[in-house]
């Protein structure tokens, strides 16, 4: 089975890859009301991001899931500044593990709700 | 053509239960020179963490969604139920009901068989307890064991063996000792804080509403979820079932109680619900929202027999279940509810399904497999319809989204919804229930008192 992530792409993430060869990437999905660039995820970067992040989850079509919103925040990062999907992108969010928990445990308490009026 | 109709069943066991003093002075003298005793929350075995009150089972009982259940149980009809799934009066009930002791505050109040406990909740006189035995959980594990059935006693569904990772066993295994049983009476109605206020729709009152609303068949949607679109689709055309025409209503009945880190806050999912019917996406005149009170067991076939009970009391004809319907890892086949309403689970009493069983149930199963988006059709796609490759819609990828901060596009979860779990989340900081969340509900509950 392979594994993969799913990085969003809202307005302002689309501004940070424009031009790149990612744009060619970006997939489509619900009829194209959502742009999301796939990254995969190797058997053994899976295992280590499972064993990193208890929450971290595999939903039925492969894809790992429930991991801090840190995480998926500097896979982004990773994504812009390696201009890649390939394996040293998720290897570089791993480099950045300590950061990333340190953050992901003020994420328990508190996340910024969206400016949206409700 | 009358024959075809299908009429409102009566509530499970003939007769709603009903024990709710409404009369202030009448209570009062109901409990002068009773003791008292302070409804404690069930603590986690070994962790501590509250995972049940019992005040949840009170209400339930009394405003009759358990029917024709009316208190705390006694050893043999504990027994009975663990060895058949029936009640000392012969109707089907999954699960046994206690209100549990510690030994050191059965020594302190000095109760027995006759006397009349008044408890508190909130540090309000609540409800009664009349107490006609008193007897001892000797092995709190062993009835968990038996509560959701083992591998070898119930090889037709159970595939392994429960543990304390399965929230439903947990509480089973944490409870205390003593169990005082027999009847309940409510004296002080506690009155729900918006916004389950207006959701509180007790068996009488629902059918009432049905009666109001000219709604001869319902539908019940099962939930503990904010909806995302594939639960509205999955309620559209479970509707298309009836009798001559479709169910007249949709029921949504949301099970309130102790949540688990991750859940979305209670909230957020009643008033979510509320929101398909707000926006029109299904129309208002033929959708209600709901809630019941009861800390989830999770077991998954025992749990769709409890849903089937609360719903058909609530004058439900039809009731909606899926795969893995109310489970929690994969203890149970993830067909086991199917099994049990299709074929029956003789190990656990049922030769039959329950609606084929003497003293089972009238309400119908309605059973459903799910909705995702197909970007050939272009729409919500039935998985046992459309052919195609469909894109799947996974509850954690959308938890995701949201907590990035993400709106998900409309095919996936309406504006109108997205708005109401940004307003919980602006209310509680946080998206989802956390840590903090779930130690408050469990202090504050979702009710208050006044004075007697
Ligand atoms: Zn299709």
């Amino acid at each position: 089975m392979a594994y993969f992530m799913v990085v969003l792409l809202d307005d302002k993430r689309m501004e940070k890859i424009k031009g790149t060869e990612l744009e060619d990437k970006i997939q489509y999905m619900f009829g194209g009301e959502l742009r999301c660039l796939n990254v995969e995820v190797s058997e053994e970067l899976k295992d280590k991001i499972l064993q990193e992040f208890d929450t971290a989850r595999i939903d039925s079509r492969g894809a790992i899931t429930d991991v801090p919103v840190a995480f998926m925040r500097e896979l982004f990062n990773q994504v812009a500044e390696k201009k890649s999907l390939g394996p040293e992108v998720i290897e570089g969010v791993l480099a950045k593990v300590n950061e990333i928990k340190e953050m992901a445990a003020k994420e328990s308490e508190y996340l910024p709700p969206p400016n949206i009026e409700v | 053509m009358s024959s075809l109709l299908i009429q409102r069943p009566l509530p499970h066991g003939g007769r709603l239960v009903e024990r709710v003093i409404r009369d202030k002075e009448a209570a009062k003298k109901m409990i002068k020179g009773c003791p008292s005793y302070d409804i404690k929350p069930t603590l986690h075995y070994e962790t501590g963490v509250p995972v049940r009150n019992v005040y949840r089972e009170i209400m339930s009982i009394c405003y009759g969604f358990f029917s024709p259940v009316e208190g705390s149980m006694k050893q043999a009809e504990v027994e009975r139920i663990l060895k058949e799934r029936r009640l000392l009066n012969d109707w089907i009930f999954p699960y046994p009901l206690v209100f549990d002791i510690s030994k050191e505050d059965y020594k302190k109040l000095g109760v027995g068989a006759g006397d009349r406990l008044v408890l508190n909740l909130k540090g309000k006189p609540f409800a009664i307890l009349d107490i006609e035995e008193v007897w001892e959980i000797d092995n709190p594990e062993e009835l968990a064991h038996k509560t959701f059935g083992t591998p070898e006693d119930n090889p037709e569904v159970v595939k392994e063996r429960f543990n304390k990772k399965h929230p439903g066993w947990v509480i089973y295994r944490s409870l205390q000792p003593i169990v005082l049983a027999g009847k309940y009476t409510i004296i002080n109605e506690p009155k729900f804080r918006p916004p389950f206020d207006r959701f509180w729709y007790p068996p009488r009152k629902a059918r009432e509403e049905f009666d109001k609303r000219g709604w001869r068949t319902v539908i019940c949607h099962q939930t503990r979820n904010v909806p995302h679109v594939g639960h509205e689709f999955l309620m559209k055309n479970a509707a298309y079932t009836g009798d001559v025409e479709p169910c007249h209503g949709i029921l949504v009945n949301a099970i309130i109680g102790v949540k688990r880190r991750g859940d979305y806050p209670d909230e957020a999912i009643v008033e979510g619900h509320e929101a398909v019917n707000k926006g029109g996406y299904i129309k208002p005149e033929r959708h209600l929202v709901s809630m019941c009170l009861w800390d989830m067991r999770y077991g998954n076939p025992l749990e769709s027999l409890l849903h089937g009970i609360i719903r058909q009391n609530m004058g439900c004809t039809h009731h909606m279940f899926g795969r893995d319907h109310a489970a929690v890892g994969e203890y149970y086949d993830k067909w086991a509810t199917q099994i049990l309403w299709t074929k029956g689970i003789p190990s656990f009493g049922f030769p039959a399904p329950p609606t084929d069983v003497p003293y089972g149930l009238q309400i119908r199963p309605q059973n459903m497999r799910e909705f995702s988006y197909c970007p050939t059709c272009k729409e919500m796609a039935y998985s046992e319809t459309c052919g195609h490759k469909r894109e799947k819609l996974s509850g954690s990828f959308l938890r995701g989204m949201v907590a990035e901060g993400v709106q998900p596009p409309s095919i996936i979860m309406r504006p109108e919804v997205y708005k109401v779990i940004v307003k919980w989340w602006k209310h509680f900081g946080y998206p989802f229930c956390n840590e903090k969340y779930v130690i408050n509900k469990e202090k504050e509950l979702e009710v208050d008192l006044e004075d007697l």
